[in-house]
Formats: structure tokens, C-alpha cells, sequence
């Protein structure tokens, strides 16, 4: 969250505290359990010159693997501002998604595993991928949603990656942005994240293209930023 | 206010258990172990029967939403064999060894204790489950035991699935019938469906295309007598129809709303209502039911051959017992996708009734499934139920998508993955 928008934040916590004191204190406990700071990671383009907001094309979608070098994200400009929200966990629990960034505030990223049964994009397949206006999905027939063809899953981008359609148990977690100086950084995650359970399960393939786990999860400082379709050869919409 | 009675006699629970044991598979005799395993639960037991689709994500699940409760497993083989994408095992499309996981896991990671034993025996009433070694008490019980072949209403089917083996039950079915088709030099196929229900409504009509695409890539003069009980494909009915006629036309003759009276395995020969046929080579499936054993311990009633649960949250009369997967009636088809959403369903009740409280929110029962219609492209279907527990409103949800597609055949594949990393991960 950048600092404009965690003081919006917590002045809207704070005006709505004075209705219900007890929601305010909650509400940052909320916040405190779900935010998860990382290391500050730049986002740079393919010639390792910083990515600009205007580099991010509403009608694409992009990759970037942070917190972990092995974490995927997907970075999207839904080109339109997307105000802060709350995002409800099915334990209803809530926690404040800050809303897009960049000077429009219409850029998001979110960790693209999918909280279903982890499908995620790899050199070879993306199942899951943002859909932008000019490409929408099949399933719940419109664009600017989040979706995963294994099992259609639908999320909501513009909502910090709520559930819209299909059997997800919870949001996408999402990768708290900042945009400081005309950059774009990545800062940590927010919601709850697979990483463990990621790491578990895909060990061998994680082997396969790090060589070993650790350096799979080596946590990064700086994260390219590629077209998903330049980085997997194919990627599968429905 | 505690229950007093199950609902279920004394005499039926012992006729169960006899007749379990007959259905084991054991040759002998064995009188009812009486030591207690395990020692007494304390309220946070839960016993979960079949490690299939539905018995494995509900153990795994129960204790990843509640790490309190004690699971424990019991499934009488020592590893898992998959039925969905065995289709396209038979076909050489995939391995076998991609169909197989262990156990190992669901111990390891989630401490479920897994026991490789045969039920004997289930006394609702005390609460208990007799294994061969002895009986395990419960505070809840989940069965997923699957399906059982129908021999006792059709017994002529029982010879015939030695010889051409209807491989909707995992493992050594799978293994002869590939066998068989590989032996295949020509002539003329038999493929049988039961009327539904039954196990994966699409797998029969996925296996007709798989076997005629394998007949024509491995360029054999045969034809195909497709003896199907229901009048059409009971799902993407349009997907398949017209793949049929695309890809197979003039291989195959579809014989619809036909009833099979008699199987003669000397002169290869199925008597249908329709007309004989003569076949050199098959794959008959025969009909379905729920395992017997579910009648003689009171769960199945009045000849029927499901168990009646709670649509939505799959208890059955008995409180704190669970049917889920192939075995009960349900909203969703019979598929190992559907028991692996029932089961999460099952799950979030009983690790929330261990903390002692009811769940809240939606409860959500989905089901996806693939079919290939040849050995490259699928097409896929969608349901789903969501049940608002405090409004107790239904929302139904059904999407077919019957243009076939590589891709959607690529998803199917990850579709597969994903439920595995889900059960054994």
C-alpha cells in the first residue's frame, strides 16, 4: 500500500470508528494480519530500464515472479481507477485492499496461483490469465476479470481479486504495489498467500527450472516484466 | 438434545457385517474381532471410509480446516489408482503410473493415520467401525465407498466382466482391458453403457471416440456396436453427437434405449430388446449401485440402490454420518470431481461441529468435467450448486461447452493435475 493511500485508509477506518469504536481496532488487526511487507522489488522491462505506468497496455497482460524469484504475478492495467475496497475471506474476515496504482491508480498486480488447486502460468501452459476488455471471458462473458480455465475459477481484479464464479475458496492474494517518482515497485502481498504449500507441491518442477528450492525461493529485489504470452508458450483462454 | 437410536436395528447391522465380509474378497471366515483399537475418541474422532476421491480430500481437508481432530483413513488398498483420464491410459495417451499416488502425504503433511484394511463391519448405533484387526469408535463418520458392479439385480454381467472388463472400477480392470484392445486385429467391437446412473455420465461416450480413434490411427477393419441403455448421451449429448458423426461416420452403429437381457460369452453374443449382436472384442459396463453393504447397515432402504443424504450437506438420517461421492444421491453427476467438492463441503461441517458450531455462509458444491471426442480434442462441463446456509436458497449454475478444442483437451489434463495436487499434496 503507498503511503497516500494506507492514510486514506486509515482515515476512513478511523471516520468509521467513531460510529463503532470496536471497528477500527478490528480492522487494523485485520490489516496487520494480512499485509505481508517483502523486500522492495523494482519492476523493470525486458532491457532493465524501469517499467513506466504508461508501459503497461490495458489490452495485455504481464508477468513477474516476486516475492520469490519462483512466485508468479500477474500485473494488469484495468484502465480505469479502481478505488480501495474491503475483500471478505470466506471465515469472514475482512482486510482493505488499497486500489490500483500509477497516476490513473488503474494498475494491479496479484499473485497468479490459483487458490483453487494452484494452477499457475509455467514456460509451457497459463491457465490462468487476465482478461482484458478487448478479450473476454467465455464463461462469465465479459473483460477485466481474472480467470482460470482448469477449473473456472473467476476473480475480480478491480476488487482486490475477490471470487466472482466457480469453486475458489478465497481471493487471489494480492501483490501490494507503490509508485514512487514515475516507478513502479512491488512492496509485499496482501491476503493470504500459498506460497508454502506452493514450494511443497511443485518441488520437482521447481528443481527442474531453479535447480534447487532454495534458490527458487531466494526472495528478490528487482522483478522483469514480460507479456504472458512471451513468457509461456502457449496461454489457454476459455 | 443427544439422539438416542441411529434408526437402525441390531439385526441389520450384523447382516451387514456378514455380508461385508463376503464382499471383501476374503475366502474365509473370520469371526468379528472384538478388541478396541485406537483406545475411546473424545469427541473429535473422525473415521473416513474409501480412499478415493472423495474419502481422501475429506480426511485431508478435515484436518487442514480443523488440525484438532484425529482422522483416520481406511482404505483397503495401498495406493490410489484414478479413474478420471483413464480413458486415455487405455488409448496410450497417458501412462499408467500417472493415474497412481500413494498415501504417503496425507500422513506426512496433514496427520491423517491411514490404515490399509476391509470394513467388516459398521455399527451405527455404537458408533464403531470393525476392521479385521479389531473396531474403531467414531464421533463422526464419512463413507466414500465408491460403486459396486449391479451382479445381484443382473447377474449375467459378472462372466462377461472377467472377459471384457467394464473398467469403471480403478486398477486391474484398466491394465486387461488396454490389453485386450491391444490384442485386437479386427472385426467387430461391442461397447456397452448402463442407463444412469452410474460413475462419470461422459466417460462411456469419451471411451467410444477414444477406441474408434485408436481403431482407425492403428488402421484396423472394425466396427463398433454401441449398445447404450439411455436414448442419448445423458451429458454434451450435442458434443458428442456430433463428433460421432464427423469423425466416426459409417464405424460404428449406436444402438440407443436398448436393454441388455443376455451376455454369452461362449458364442460372443449381448441379446438386447433391439436385436443380438455379435462382437469379437468389448467393453461391457455393466449397471451400478452403491455397495451393499450400505443397505445391510440400514443406509440404503426401500430397494433403492443410493444413499439419501442431505442434498446440500450430505448427512444422512443418521446424525454426524456422511455419504459423499459415487454412493449417495446427489445433485451433482457421480465423478471423482464432484466427491472431491462434496467432500470439502463434509469437511467444513465437521471441523466446524468439532469446535461446536454449525457452518455459515455458502456451501458449494461444483463439478467440472472433461471428455475427449478423439485423441487430441475435448469438450467440458460445468455445474454448480450453491446453498445459502441461512437463506437456504439454491443457485444452480450449468454450462456446456460442446465445440471441441485442443486446448480444452489441455486443460484437461491440468484439470487432473490440479485435483491430485489437491488430494496428495
Amino acid at each position: 500500500m503507498d503511503r497516500r493511500g494506507f492514510i486514506k485508509t486509515c482515515t476512513a477506518v478511523a471516520a468509521a470508528s467513531l460510529a463503532s469504536p470496536s471497528l477500527f481496532i478490528n480492522s487494523l488487526k485485520a490489516q496487520e494480519l494480512e499485509f505481508k511487507a517483502y523486500k522492495k522489488a523494482i519492476l523493470l522491462k525486458k532491457d532493465g530500464t524501469s517499467l513506466k505506468p504508461e508501459d503497461v497496455d490495458p489490452g495485455k497482460q504481464y508477468i513477474f515472479f516476486y516475492p520469490h524469484r519462483a512466485t508468479p504475478c500477474i500485473l494488469a492495467n484495468l484502465g480505469k481507477e479502481v478505488p480501495s475496497t474491503e475483500v471478505k475471506l470466506s471465515d469472514g474476515t475482512t482486510y482493505r485492499w488499497p486500489g490500483g496504482v500509477g497516476p490513473e491508480k488503474s494498475i494491479v498486480a496479484y499473485c497468479a496461483i490459483c487458490p483453487h488447486q494452484m494452477s499457475h502460468p509455467t514456460p509451457e501452459f497459463s491457465f490462468i490469465n487476465y482478461y482484458p476488455e478487448n478479450i473476454p471471458s467465455k464463461i462469465v462473458k465479459r473483460g477485466g476479470v481474472i480467470q482460470c480455465c482448469a477449473h473456472l475459477s473467476v476473480f475480480d481484479p478491480a476488487k482486490g481479486g475477490e471470487v466472482i464464479d466457480g469453486p475458489a475458496p478465497q481471493p487471489l492474494t494480492a501483490i501490494v504495489l507503490r509508485y514512487e517518482g514515475g516507478k513502479l515497485y512491488a512492496v509485499g502481498t496482501l491476503g493470504k498467500e500459498l506460497y508454502e504449500d506452493f514450494f511443497d507441491v511443485f518441488k520437482p518442477d521447481l528443481r527442474k527450472l531453479y535447480r534447487s528450492t532454495r534458490k527458487a525461493k531466494k526472495l528478490v529485489d528487482k522483478c522483469e516484466v514480460t507479456e504472458v504470452e512471451e513468457y509461456a508458450q502457449e496461454v489457454i483462454r476459455c | 438434545m443427544p439422539r438416542k437410536s441411529s434408526g437402525v436395528s441390531r439385526r441389520r447391522v450384523l447382516a451387514g457385517g456378514a455380508l461385508a465380509l463376503a464382499l471383501s474378497g476374503m475366502n474365509f471366515v473370520v469371526s468379528k474381532s472384538t478388541s478396541r483399537l485406537l483406545g475411546a475418541p473424545r469427541g473429535r474422532r473422525v473415521v473416513v471410509v474409501g480412499g478415493g476421491y472423495g474419502g481422501v480430500t475429506a480426511a485431508k481437508y478435515v484436518k487442514k480446516e480443523n488440525p484438532d481432530a484425529e482422522v483416520i483413513l481406511i482404505e483397503k488398498n495401498q495406493l490410489f489408482v484414478s479413474c478420471p483420464l483413464s480413458n486415455l491410459y487405455l488409448v496410450g495417451l497417458i501412462n499408467y503410473g500417472q493415474l497412481c499416488f500413494p498415501y504417503n502425504r496425507l500422513h506426512t503433511k496433514y496427520g491423517v493415520k491411514v490404515i490399509n484394511d476391509f470394513v467388516t463391519d459398521i455399527d451405527l448405533p455404537k458408533r464403531r467401525v470393525y476392521l479385521s484387526s479389531g473396531y474403531i469408535e467414531y464421533d463422526y463418520l464419512i463413507l466414500s465407498p465408491g460403486i459396486e458392479y449391479d451382479f445381484y439385480e443382473y447377474p449375467f454381467y459378472e462372466e462377461a466382466s472377467w472377459f471384457y472388463p467394464g473398467a469403471f472400477r480403478p486398477g486391474s480392470e484398466h491394465l486387461y482391458l488396454k490389453r485386450l484392445l491391444e490384442e485386437f486385429e479386427g472385426e467387430n467391437v461391442v461397447f456397452t453403457v448402463p442407463k444412469m446412473p452410474y460413475r462419470c455420465p461422459p466417460a462411456p461416450y469419451e471411451r467410444a471416440a477414444l477406441m474408434l480413434s485408436y481403431i482407425r490411427e492403428n488402421g484396423l477393419k472394425a466396427h463398433m456396436y454401441f449398445i447404450d441403455a439411455n436414448e442419448y448421451p445423458p451429458v454434451l449429448r450435442e458434443g458428442f453427437m456430433k463428433a460421432y458423426n464427423d469423425f466416426y461416420r459409417g464405424m460404428a452403429t449406436y444402438i440407443t434405449g436398448a436393454t441388455i437381457k443376455e451376455i454369452d460369452i461362449a458364442s460372443k453374443t449381448i441379446k438386447t430388446d433391439k436385436g443380438d449382436v455379435r462382437f469379437d472384442f468389448g467393453s461391457i459396463i455393466p449397471p451400478m449401485r452403491a455397495p451393499k453393504f450400505l443397505e445391510e447397515i440400514g443406509l440404503i432402504y426401500d430397494d433403492e440402490k443410493w444413499v439419501r443424504v442431505d442434498p446440500m450437506t450430505f448427512e444422512t438420517k443418521v446424525r454426524n454420518v456422511f455419504v459423499i461421492g459415487d454412493s449417495c444421491e446427489s445433485y451433482l453427476p457421480k465423478s471423482g470431481y464432484a466427491a472431491n467438492s462434496q467432500a470439502k463441503v463434509v469437511a467444513r461441517i465437521v471441523a466446524d461441529r468439532i469446535r461446536g458450531k454449525e457452518p455459515e455462509g455458502e456451501l458449494i458444491q461444483h463439478g467440472v468435467c472433461y471428455a475427449m471426442v478423439n485423441l487430441r480434442s475435448a469438450i467440458m462441463v460445468e455445474v454448480e450448486y450453491k446453498y445459502n446456509v441461512k437463506t437456504r436458497k439454491v443457485k444452480k449454475i450449468l454450462r456446456e461447452d460442446n465445440t471441441w478444442k485442443v486446448s480444452t483437451a489441455k486443460r484437461y489434463h491440468e484439470w487432473a493435475r490440479g485435483l491430485w495436487r489437491d488430494m496428495f499434496f
